[in-house]
């Protein structure tokens, strides 16, 4: 770029994102990395849990187990003030949605904003927020199916929104109805999905900008190399909160979904 | 004067980095907006309840995490926009 005062980043460094460790089986295109960052914070998340279990004690808790007790106890209240007593089985499954996504979303801090890291946050990829929704979704399904019953879990879709009271009004009605239930319905695991990957994409992408802040010159001065070490750990520190107030909103909104699918109907 | 390819080439360059500046400084606006109605209203609540503050805090963190999210949606598509599609 000649000797300008400013080089800019983008122009001199070729940045990448999105790019993984790829194996190729049976046709798939797997993310090896993203493979092993997933089984690494399962083990973590597992080993948490196996070192509760030996510790657990019902004197005077330690602080490893105050931490998870204020874990269990956030996402108990919301279940209990959104779903009530019904709702006692979303718990595990929200509660444990909440912890993986978390330790997840930290492995973002090991991650340096190469074009492929060792360890990267695996919610990073799109690939298993998609998955974990989309199982969300399946559950939640099921959980209304079970609730409502085949029949009223249709008709739940055909006549919600807009009540018809004649009859001449009950077909252009019903289809209103199916029509906007059925965006709705799939909106749902869609935006819970990007959410949540959009944010760690976005963190990844910010480290990477970061990185390549490097490159600054003025003159003989590095500026940028100055520069990009409080700005990366300023980041890493707000992505941390970032990730806690996802992992804790994915886990909420699985349970508000939970909540309208458990729902009772007051007309039937 | 140019050859077309080059030419298809300029206007890809050009289309993703005009739409990608589009999503974010759009995407910014209401984002923001978003932001600012959570805190003064959270603001607001705490001034006429302050007993009700940690509740509100814990709500408008959240609020301020849904609006954020929509953000950095765009933000992944500005990122795909910039650096595969405007290649």
């Amino acid at each position: 770029m000649g000797s300008g005062l400013l080089t800019s980043p983008l122009t001199a460094i070729d940045i990448t994102p999105g790019l993984h460790l790829q194996r190729h089986v049976f046709g798939l295109t797997i993310n090896m990395d993203i493979v092993w960052a997933t089984v690494i914070a399962g083990l973590v998340v597992i080993t948490l849990g196996l070192m509760l279990r030996s510790r657990a004690t019902s004197g005077v808790p330690g602080k490893f187990q105050l931490l998870w007790e204020l874990a269990v106890g956030a996402v108990q209240t919301q279940v209990d003030d959104s779903i009530g007593p019904r709702g006692a089985n979303v718990v595990p499954l929200a509660l444990t949605l909440f912890i993986f996504i978390f330790t997840c979303n930290l492995f973002e801090v090991l991650s340096i904003g190469s074009p492929i890291d060792f360890l990267p946050a695996p919610t990073s990829d799109i690939n298993l927020p998609l998955a974990m929704a989309l199982y969300v979704i399946v559950l939640v399904h099921r959980a209304a199916v079970k609730n409502r019953g085949v029949r009223g879990y249709f008709a739940h879709y055909a006549n919600q929104p807009f009540a018809a009271k004649g009859a001449l009004a009950k077909i252009p009605l019903t289809f209103a109805n199916i029509f906007m239930n059925g965006i709705e319905e799939l909106v749902k695991p869609v935006t819970l999905t990007l959410r949540l990957f959009g944010n760690l994409f976005a963190g990844g992408l910010m480290l990477s900008l970061l990185a390549a802040l490097v490159i600054w010159k003025l003159g003989p001065v590095p500026i940028g190399g100055i520069l990009s070490v409080p700005f990366t750990l300023m980041w890493k520190t707000f992505d941390m909160a970032i990730g806690a107030i996802q992992a804790f909103i994915f886990a909420l909104l699985t349970i508000l979904y939970f909540d309208t699918a458990m729902a009772q109907d007051e007309a039937h | 004067m140019a050859d077309t390819t080059s030419m298809v080439s300029a206007v890809k360059t050009a289309g993703g980095l005009v739409g990608a500046g589009l999503a974010l400084g759009g995407g910014a606006i209401g984002a923001s907006i978003g932001d600012g109605l959570a805190g003064s209203q959270t603001i607001a609540g705490v001034a006429r309840n302050p007993e009700a503050q940690g509740r509100l805090t814990t709500l408008m963190f959240l609020t301020v995490g849904l609006c954020e999210a929509a953000y950095f949606i765009n933000l992944v598509f500005a990122a795909l926009f910039i650096f595969s599609l405007g290649k």
